[in-house]
């Protein structure tokens, strides 16, 4: 972490998910100056909150570790969490940004300890875990929260819980009076790195999931999965906790409809895949739990391909080629059924099962629009590469619906354009 | 299946789409499907369709004019608009297969003995003839398509219905005798004569 | 040495001073660790504790600093000293907060935190700073092996960040295989017709650019060195060759085209009228926008087909087990190159699974709209008849078997990875070359692979090829990930990809490589120990030239001289310390991370004696996934056994099998080693540390049967970064086991 005072050579990096860290730790090492600024208390974004990644399996903390050691030992990094992006003026190579700071209630005193958590009562929805269960109102997002520091949620300010953590921390780190700060710096490259959300799954009408307990979405279901997350690594049907035994998923939930989202998500075929190798291997024992892909095409570019073979010849997978037409519920026994047609062939369905996952689709956090007016977008939102955006590069997923390893490979590319320009600016410097 | 009705040369070349496309109402959008099935799955008569409408979407890519013109699944849609509106590629398919049906009719190609293709008929006559419909010589014809006996059998079952109606004056037994349709029935009749013949000049239907 | 002030800093915050006796601890820090400035503050971490470190490292000269606070994974943002030497005792994840408060606990709880202050303090006395190895001649400039897309963009890209050039293309052009397209998918909104490949414009680019200079018809003969200092024969097809140096390398050698002549059941190359999807650009070129003719007799194609996937996703001899990806998008944008000079041609593109990622939906549907038909099914055989082609197949919507006639097959083939020799495969022939020679072996040789880039390397001519000989990161995380420092690969010999990717990933291995040549002239480590300034020395007095080092290095960093001892490249080098484990004398080591450094902490520990029922277990763990995962536990406060003693190591690789012999001669009860996932789906950021881990214990395993300890006093595990629970049951279960296996025999003697 640096001291340094950004100006037209340093590097703003918006979002601290895997693009943006990777775009700001890239440029760091390059012998950058870089600003990063991420909305939420801590880095790691998307990614934070699943469970495994395709088709390694591996832990997607692991990258993190290895990318929060890197900022640790990086001395050109600034990070400035629950910060967003207020304003840009300027051009490339001369921008000046407006940073608003969100008050976090705690400052750099906290130890982590934990005192706080334990003084106060009042719970809010753990945003981490999307809602699906609580956390106390003093909190640290996740096990490896970056930096590892606790938040107060605006909530519980002016009441006695606040002044209960207060008290309760032994090194001052409790600031009930933070307010909203304003930092205003200097850039001479900005990289968009927003990332992306899921697409809203109660506008999929025909498929209840504002209306049907047991309807719930491929990142829920993430969450599920992790022995961590809200439900301790069982996968239970939300009607009645029951832990679901057939498991239905429902492949492009808003990606490629002209209804919803035009584009393919890219990632979704991959993460039922993986999800149902979750359900294979983590009901082995019983061996009664079986996956049920409806799909239209099933897309597992490159080596992928290996990974569709696997699930393939998993015979408790089952793939049926239909777009699910709608969901109904039983109403006894909360199971969904899903109605419509395989195609190969022509065989209609009303198949029962314990719960549907909607493989969602991806749309960008931030349309390109919202960026800054004429930041040129695709239809979709996403950022396209454009010569009138002058210095501001879209990074990961705010520029493609793109998986974790695409999404670094355009990460790093858009910290090289991005050093082109602060380069391109040290050079006129230094001639001038 | 039967694969035979298409003669080699035509399997899977353009020829019947490009007839669809010029022929069938909305007809060019059937090359937009993508075989999802979200159609066929939707429809609320879908388990008496012998071919959903992604099934006939492919059908006519394939180029099986008679399997595709000579079906009675098209002839059950029932203007529901749920695969319109779920469908994914927005595509208008409840107009594709009133066009498919329509155009099946017209070449003479649909099935005789179809009930909704009968009752479109009888319903075409009646409002072309006076330029309203005339429900009760509407319910008569209908309830007499398939014979006298048939005709009265059905009559009873629903008296007690048309007697409700009759009370609420929604039938009205005198227009069996007297029906005061619009001004000029026959102008009407003249105009529509006209479209058809536009339309089996433009579209090269026989007669 | 000589100057080594110590200063030992002790927290009483979190708890600390609350549960356990901080005298003393200080007590142990000056007599035991014979620190010379011993401090104990109630909450460090604050400006005014981390300020009087500051300030007796300024004003004291310190040198050496042991913080016994938290793990070294918190604070680290206070904790952050880059001119001297400091380790961390964790006094509070590694022991309080895994520990239950309670006044019969107090005493093992005490005794875990003297010892991990002791552990520290036997670190400290070993420890560098390591000294920073800044090369003034350190070379910049960047060597792209390859001219297509990717090599131009590579070169473009990085030139204009201010890098000197030196672009090397096998063939008399530049521009590769996009030159010879007539048109690319799109990449910009709305997606819905082919685009100008761009091939001609980045030709241009990169004549024009200044830093680039450009050799044709040229290959590298031999590449040596190390980044920030390779040294690179530039040869020309003609003869000559021109030794450049350079300071790191993009390998853009890109893909050659399935041969396609495997597939006769498509009947191909038997009839003309059957071509990959290379011949049909060429086919497109010549047409020049008008229309396409067939190759047989020139006649306009009216009608054509598309099989895709051909020799693709398919586990049958000699085709590609994966998808190249690109196929479905190029077969799109070729039948628009028939649709849109008349839309009266049929085209037909048969499928499985349409594969349009992103706004390839939106090609897709333009497709369709323009009135390419999609069909999916398999076909089975393609063959003449009269003067057209029959395409027989399966069509999977309507589940019938049937056929078509049309003019001409277009064969949607994948990509083979210019990759040069495969390493593994070298090792493979050379094992099978050894055992049995069959009689037809010379008829089934393939023919030699022409190596890419020629590395002297011990370990081989080339990048190491993942799967299917593509040379991509074995990472998620990490795409750029390479086990030859230095050199980036990008483009199709990665991972098969289609112009718009090559693009964005070209400019990636360009970042790559710049980062590269500054970390060099640094002398700074490269990802994961990003920053690193330590590399491994060797005595080489004590060196047997056992070649274990050159041998087991995950990234080729060790040659062998002349003499045929090992050469160490430092800047090749990752730090992960696989030759200090793999030395069977001990003689290799880094400044900040050696035998001793580990090895005196552990035999610092005080070891009670066999009747005080205190046993101890060592865990020797890694760095990027147990060690979190315990300090993870510690979050959530879960206990484990008070007798275990951890000392977080950069892999497991690392380990070296004397701390372990010498653990259970200083007395230890048992030993467990906890590594990362191992396998071909392996966590190891270091690529093998914990197979090879799993190999060496293997062989302890024999030595303690010689002296009669039971196996089970070494373990060895693969924990995952988020095994939280895990880990602490396996503590558990392994205090549980050694209690009933009993105490150590060796103690005390």
């Amino acid at each position: 972490m640096t001291d340094a005072v950004p100006t037209n050579e340093t590097i703003l990096v918006v979002g601290a998910g895997i693009s943006g860290v990777t775009a700001a730790l890239e440029a760091a090492e390059c012998g950058k100056d870089v600003v990063l600024v991420e909305k939420s208390p801590s880095v790691g974004g998307r990614v934070a909150q699943l469970y495994k990644y395709f088709p390694k399996m591996c832990r997607p903390l692991c990258g993190q570790e290895i990318n929060q050691r890197r900022m640790d030992a990086s001395r050109r990094l600034r990070l400035y969490t629950m910060a967003e992006i207020e304003s840009v003026t300027g051009e490339a190579g001369n921008y000046d940004v407006s940073i608003r700071i969100r008050p976090r209630y705690v400052n750099e005193n906290c130890t982590a300890c934990g005192a706080c958590a334990d003084a106060v009562e009042a719970e809010i929805k753990n945003p981490h875990n999307l809602n699906l269960n609580a956390v106390k109102a003093a909190y640290i997002p996740y096990s490896m929260s970056y930096p590892q520091r606790y938040v107060l949620d605006p909530s519980i300010i002016g009441t006695d819980d606040a002044q209960k953590a207060k008290e309760a921390c032994q090194y001052g780190a409790i600031e009930l009076d933070m307010e909203e700060a304003t930092v205003e710096i200097k850039a001479g490259a900005i990289i968009w790195a927003t990332g992306w959300n899921p697409y809203d799954a109660a506008k999929i009408q025909p498929y209840g999931y504002d209306r049907y307990d047991n309807v719930i979405t491929s990142l829920e279901l993430e969450r599920m999965m992790d022995p961590s997350g809200p439900t301790g690594g069982r996968i239970l049907r939300p009607s009645d906790n029951r832990e679901a035994r057939s498991i239905a998923f429902i492949q492009c939930a808003g990606s490629r409809d002209q209804n919803h989202l035009s584009h393919c998500s890219r990632i979704c075929c991959m993460a039922s895949l993986k999800q149902s190798t979750y359900i294979s291997e983590k009901y082995s024992i019983d061996s009664d739990a079986t996956t049920t892909i409806y799909y239209i095409d099933i897309r597992t570019i490159d080596r992928l391909e290996d990974f569709q073979k696997r699930v393939q010849a998993d015979e408790k997978v089952r793939f049926i080629k239909s777009k699910v037409a709608n969901i109904t519920e039983d109403r006894i026994s909360g199971d969904v059924v899903l109605h419509g047609v395989n195609t190969e062939g022509y065989q209609r369905y009303d198949n029962q099962h314990d719960l549907a996952v909607l493989a969602i689709g991806m749309e960008p956090s931030v349309r390109a629009g919202a960026v800054g007016s004429g930041i040129a977008g695709d239809k979709s939102g996403f950022i396209q590469a454009d010569a009138n955006n002058g210095a501001i590069f879209g990074a990961g997923c705010a520029a493609n619906a793109l998986d974790v390893n695409r999404a670094v490979q355009s990460a790093t590319a858009a910290a090289l354009r991005a050093i082109q320009v602060v380069n391109g600016v040290a050079a006129t410097e230094a001639g001038s | 299946m039967n694969d035979n009705n298409t003669a080699m040369i035509d399997k899977y070349r353009n020829s019947f789409l490009r007839e669809v496309e010029d022929n069938v109402e909305q007809g060019e959008w059937v090359k937009m499907c993508m075989q999802c099935g979200v159609c066929s799955g939707s429809c609320p008569f879908g388990p008496h369709w012998e071919h959903p409408p992604q099934e006939l979407f492919m059908m006519i890519r394939a180029g099986k004019r008679d399997a595709v013109l000579g079906t009675e699944s098209m002839w059950m849609c029932t203007s529901c608009y749920n695969c319109v509106v779920r469908c994914p590629r927005e595509i208008p398919i409840t107009h594709i297969m009133h066009g498919l049906a329509n155009y099946a009719h017209r070449l003479g190609l649909a099935p005789k003995v179809n009930p909704t293709r009968r009752f479109a008929k009888i319903f075409w006559d009646n409002i072309s003839k006076n330029g309203r419909v005339n429900e009760t010589s509407l319910s008569i014809k209908l309830y007499f398509m398939d014979g006298y006996s048939a005709g009265v059998k059905r009559a009873v079952e629903m008296a007690n219905t048309g007697l409700g109606m009759f009370r609420t004056k929604r039938l009205n037994p005198l227009a069996l005798i007297s029906y005061k349709g619009i001004e000029n029935p026959k102008q009407l009749q003249s105009m529509l004569k006209k479209a058809r013949e536009i339309e089996g000049r433009r579209k090269g239907y026989p007669g | 040495m000589t100057d080594r002030k110590i200063a030992t800093y002790i927290c009483g915050g979190c708890g600390l001073g609350d549960r356990l006796d901080l005298n003393q601890l200080e007590e142990i820090a000056r007599i035991e660790n014979k620190s010379d400035i011993v401090r104990t503050h109630d909450f460090l971490c604050n400006s005014e504790g981390v300020s009087q470190i500051r300030k007796d490292i300024d004003d004291e000269q310190v040198t050496h600093v042991v913080i016994a606070a938290c793990s070294r994974r918190a604070k680290t943002g206070a904790f952050a000293f880059d001119d001297i030497a400091f380790t961390r005792a964790n006094l509070r994840e590694g022991v309080i907060w895994v520990r239950p408060d309670s006044e019969d606990m107090r005493e093992t709880t005490q005794d875990m935190a003297d010892d991990y202050l002791r552990m520290a303090g036997a670190e400290i006395q070993y420890m560098q700073q390591p000294e920073v190895d800044r090369s003034e001649d350190s070379n910049k400039k960047i060597l792209v092996v390859g001219g297509g897309m990717s090599g131009m963009t590579a070169a473009v890209e990085a030139a204009r960040a201010g890098y000197r050039i030196l672009l090397v293309e096998k063939r008399g052009r530049l521009g590769g295989t996009a030159a010879s397209l007539w048109k690319r998918t799109p990449t910009r909104e709305p997606f819905s017709d082919p685009e100008d490949t761009g091939a001609g414009e980045l030709i241009a680019l990169v004549e024009r650019e200044p830093n680039i200079e450009t050799f044709l018809n040229s290959a590298i003969s031999r590449t040596s060195g190390a980044p920030g200092r390779f040294s690179v024969d530039i040869s020309r097809e003609s003869g000559g060759t021109r030794t450049e140096n350079v300071g790191a390398i993009v390998q853009a050698s890109g893909f050659t085209r399935f041969d396609a002549g495997i597939l006769s059941e498509y009947s191909y190359p038997a009839s003309a009228d059957v071509v990959d999807q290379h011949e049909l650009e060429e086919l497109a070129r010549s047409a020049g926008g008008g229309r396409i003719k067939r190759p047989s007799d020139g006649k306009e194609v009216a009608s054509v087909v598309f099989i895709q996937c051909a020799g693709q996703r398919s586990e049958k001899e000699g085709h590609l087990p994966y998808c190249s990806g690109f196929c479905c998008n190029a077969s799109i944008k070729q039948a628009m190159y028939f649709k849109d000079c008349d839309p009266g041609i049929d085209t037909n593109i048969i499928y499985t699974d349409l594969r349009t990622p992103g706004n390839g939906e939106d090609f897709y549907r333009s497709a369709q709209r323009k009135g390419v038909t999609f069909t999916k099914g398999s076909v089975d055989a393609v063959s003449p008849e009269s003067d057209q082609l029959n395409v027989s197949f399966t069509d999977l919507i309507l589940d019938e078997q049937t056929a078509v006639n049309v003019d001409l097959v277009v064969l949607a083939t994948g990509q083979v990875p210019n990759s040069g020799v495969s390493i593994e495969l070298e090792d493979a022939a050379e094992e099978s070359d050894r055992n049995a020679k069959t009689p037809d072996a010379d008829q089934t040789a393939e023919v030699p692979v022409d190596s890419i880039l020629n590395l002297t390397y011990r370990q081989g001519p080339d990048l190491p090829h993942l799967r299917n000989g593509f040379s991509d990161s074995h990472f998620i995380c990490f795409p750029y990930e390479t086990r030859r420092t230095g050199i980036y690969a990008c483009g199709p010999v990665r991972r098969p990809m289609d112009i718009a990717q090559a693009i964005d990933d070209a400019t990636g291995a360009a970042l790559k490589a710049i980062q590269a040549v500054e970390n060099a002239a640094l002398g700074r480590g490269a990802h994961p120990r990003s920053g690193d300034l330590s590399f491994p020395r060797y005595r080489k007095e004590g060196c047997t030239q056992c070649k274990r080092c050159t041998v087991e290095c995950p990234f080729g960093a060790i040659d062998e001289d002349e003499q045929r001892y090992p050469l160490f490249n430092e800047a090749r080098c990752r730090r992960c310390g696989t030759c200090m484990g793999a030395c069977p004398v001990r003689v290799i080591s880094f400044d900040n991370y050696s035998i001793d450094t580990v090895g005196q902490q552990l035999k610092a520990v005080d070891m009670p004696d066999e009747f005080d029922e205190k046993p101890r277990i060592l865990i020797l763990a890694c760095e990027n996934d147990a060690y979190p995962a315990l300090d993870m536990a510690a979050h959530q406060r879960r206990e484990y056994n008070q007798f275990v003693r951890v000392v977080p190591i950069r892999c497991l690789g690392s380990v070296n099998a004397v701390w372990v012999t010498d653990a259970l001669n200083a007395g230890y009860d048992g030993v467990m080693l906890m590594g990362c996932k191992k396998g071909d789906d392996y966590q190891c950021h270091f690529v093998k540390g914990s197979d090879m881990a799993h190999d060496r214990m293997g062989k302890i395993n024999d030595s303690l049967q010689q002296l009669q300890l039971e196996t089970e006093r070494v373990e060895t595990y693969e924990i995952e970064i988020t095994d939280v629970d895990r880990v602490v049951e396996l503590i558990n279960d392994y205090s549980r086991k050694i209690n009933e296996i009993g105490m150590n025999p060796f103690k005390g003697f």
